[in-house]
């Protein structure tokens, strides 16, 4: 008899126990609906950070974005949650879990993705760094013969192609290392560049100063772009105080022409300078 | 039937049977019935404190599983936020190491307007959220308005031409970019990438991969495809009309040749390093009558005034462009 009552009551109003019960389900169901805003902002900030990495990185350094199956990975797999199975709620339960789950996979390729590109990043300003890419000498209105061929040799008299840029400057103008790399020869040049510097700066570039009355470095050594390597003359097969520059990519020779911008004025390219020297060892 | 009861009457010294009505039977049988209630009541109190009902235990089952999950996940939480936070960090150093400039705080990442503790200072009040949101609210009707004043000048005077002109004048942004996340460096004073000094850069970057098309932004003529050893590398030069002309520069390859007429929207070329170019990217100018102008200002087919906000925003960090 106080069974089928007992059960009567139970149906009708619940124990004590049993609202309690209730109660503290409905609690937590409140705390992980809280944490479940936080699941999906997690996933909205990964988002917009693949977003950056797709959209913003990527494209700069010319790679692939990372592929939509490789992101995905490690998702899915139907036991994964089996013992979240047989629960009143655990279908909430398995989908926070798979959420977290889906977190985890989305951070950890986006922490590989990133580092490749912070790896690529440093290479690029190496690189950028590297580039032949200023002109070697403060005077920018005074460029004199160029990358051309000519039929008279001033010296020699004959006609010769000539390879780079010549700057009409007067002795003693400094001249200046167009990028990063290091010396690979630094002396008398008997091709009738006298007194000669040619640097190394990776990346097949190579660039070549001649005519030097001094040259202040030496062969090995290191230099970074606006270091001073020596000042001009006229030596070797020269008519009068210029400097020679030239600029050759894998062994070939382009005009240094395109190599330097000339809407550089004096000052911008002075305060350049002294902007690279102060980062580098030479002074 | 129940055994007959009787009733000693003192007047008649006899034992009558006594007779019941229905009522009094009724009243009785309510009274049995409450009594077995309540003891019953009783009974299944004392029974319900020592031994679970299933769905007592079946809830309990639930509690435990659902307290240690949510124990679990919080842990995982945490980790997961210290994670992001890290995760953030490289993605700002990055973006300070390759444009040299400070991040756009928040606005990408938690979209819409402002970051999360933007408020901090109002919570812990009653009516906190309230005041809370008329403050967001408010936020966002200044910006609105500051935006719309902007661009009002360009529209009024769009709204009194003509269709023609309309179609012409350079209005979308000319490669897809709807999330915005594309812009990169906009018109203004930016670091030059190898010379490291502040130079004017006369349009806006958009990075993009090697060979994304590139639209015209408004009907015209192509009046030139160069070829440029340096400077702009390949690029177009396209006349709107009505003083407009546009450039497109450091293309990997052309898609239009020279006097050919576009309309908006037409693939002009595509996206590449060439010229003076540090990294993928196109190079896009506006000049109206020879001056050039700020392309921001120009995309008004495109944006709404919130992602035209978002854009002026991104465009007006003073960081490195990429020519």
């Amino acid at each position: 008899m106080a069974v089928i009552y007992g059960t009567f009551f139970e149906n009708i109003f619940g124990s004590p126990k049993e609202k309690i019960l209730t109660q503290q389900v409905e609690n937590l169901k409140l705390q992980y609906s809280l944490i479940g805003r936080e699941l999906d902002n997690s996933i909205a900030s990964l988002n917009s950070l693949r977003l950056s990495d797709d959209k913003r990185y990527r494209p700069i350094f010319d790679m692939d974005s990372v592929p939509e199956s490789y992101r995905k990975a490690g998702i899915g797999g139907v036991d994964r949650y089996r013992e979240l199975s047989g629960y009143q709620n655990s279908g909430m339960l398995i989908s926070f879990k798979s959420k977290i789950d889906e977190i985890i996979s989305m951070a950890t390729v986006q922490k590989e993705s990133f580092k490749t590109i912070a790896e690529r990043s440093v290479e690029w300003k190496r690189e950028i760094d590297h580039f032949p890419g200023i002109s070697p000498v403060n005077v920018r209105f005074s460029l004199g013969e160029g990358y051309k061929w000519r039929a008279i040799h001033p010296v020699l008299g004959t006609a010769r192609m000539h390879n780079g840029q010549d700057f009409r400057v007067p002795y003693g103008t400094e001249v200046y290392a167009t990028g990063d790399g290091s010396v690979i020869e630094s002396g008398w040049n008997t091709g009738g560049f006298g007194n000669c510097i040619v640097i190394d700066h990776g990346y097949g570039y190579q660039t070549v100063y001649g005519h030097l009355s001094a040259i202040k470095v030496a062969r090995g050594q290191n230099v970074k772009r606006g270091d001073r390597i020596g000042i001009s003359g006229s030596t070797g097969l020269s008519t009068g105080p210029h400097l020679h520059y030239q600029v050759e990519q894998f062994g070939q020779h382009k005009n240094p022409v395109n190599f330097f911008n000339n809407d550089v004025n004096a000052d911008e390219y002075n305060d350049m300078i002294q902007a690279f020297e102060s980062q580098s060892k030479l002074k | 039937m129940p055994p007959t009861k009787y009733k000693f009457n003192p007047d008649s010294l006899s034992f009558d049977k006594v007779r019941f009505g229905i009522k009094a039977l009724l009243l009785r049988f309510l009274a049995y019935f409450l009594g077995s209630v309540i003891v019953a009541f009783i009974y299944w109190g004392i029974f319900a404190s020592f031994f679970d009902s299933p769905k007592e235990k079946a809830l309990k089952r639930e509690v435990e599983q659902m307290t240690i999950q949510y124990d679990l996940i919080h842990r995982e939480m945490a980790n997961v936020e210290i994670v992001l936070e890290d995760l953030q960090k490289t993605d700002d150093n990055l973006y300070r190491s390759i444009f040299e400039a400070e991040p756009i705080p928040g606005t990408l990442r938690d979209g819409g307007i402002g970051g999360v503790n933007r408020y901090d200072a109002l919570e812990g009040y009653n009516n906190s959220n309230l005041v809370i949101e008329t403050a967001n609210r408010l936020d966002k009707i200044i910006k609105k308005v500051y935006v719309q004043s902007k661009s009002f000048d360009d529209l009024i005077k769009l709204a009194k031409d003509k269709e023609a002109m309309l179609k012409s004048v350079p209005a979308i942004i000319p490669i897809s970019n709807k999330d915005l996340t594309r812009t990169a460096s906009g018109y203004g004073w930016r670091i030059h990438p190898i010379y490291k000094i502040s130079k004017f850069h006369y349009g806006m970057d958009f990075t993009a991969p090697l060979g994304t098309d590139i639209y015209a932004t408004g009907n015209g003529t192509v009046v030139a495809v160069l070829s440029a050893q340096r400077g702009l590398g390949k690029h177009i030069i396209i006349n709107h009309g009505f003083g407009y002309s546009s450039i497109y520069a450091h293309l990997s390859n052309f898609n239009v040749r020279a006097g050919q007429k576009v309309q908006r929207g037409e693939i002009i070329g595509f996206v590449g390093s060439t010229g003076t170019s540090v990294a993928n990217h196109l190079h896009y100018e506006i000049k109206l009558n020879g001056v050039n102008v700020d392309p921001v200002n120009y995309y008004f087919e495109d944006l709404n005034s919130m992602e035209y906000e978002r854009m002026v925003e991104i465009a007006s960090k003073t960081g490195q462009s990429f020519d």
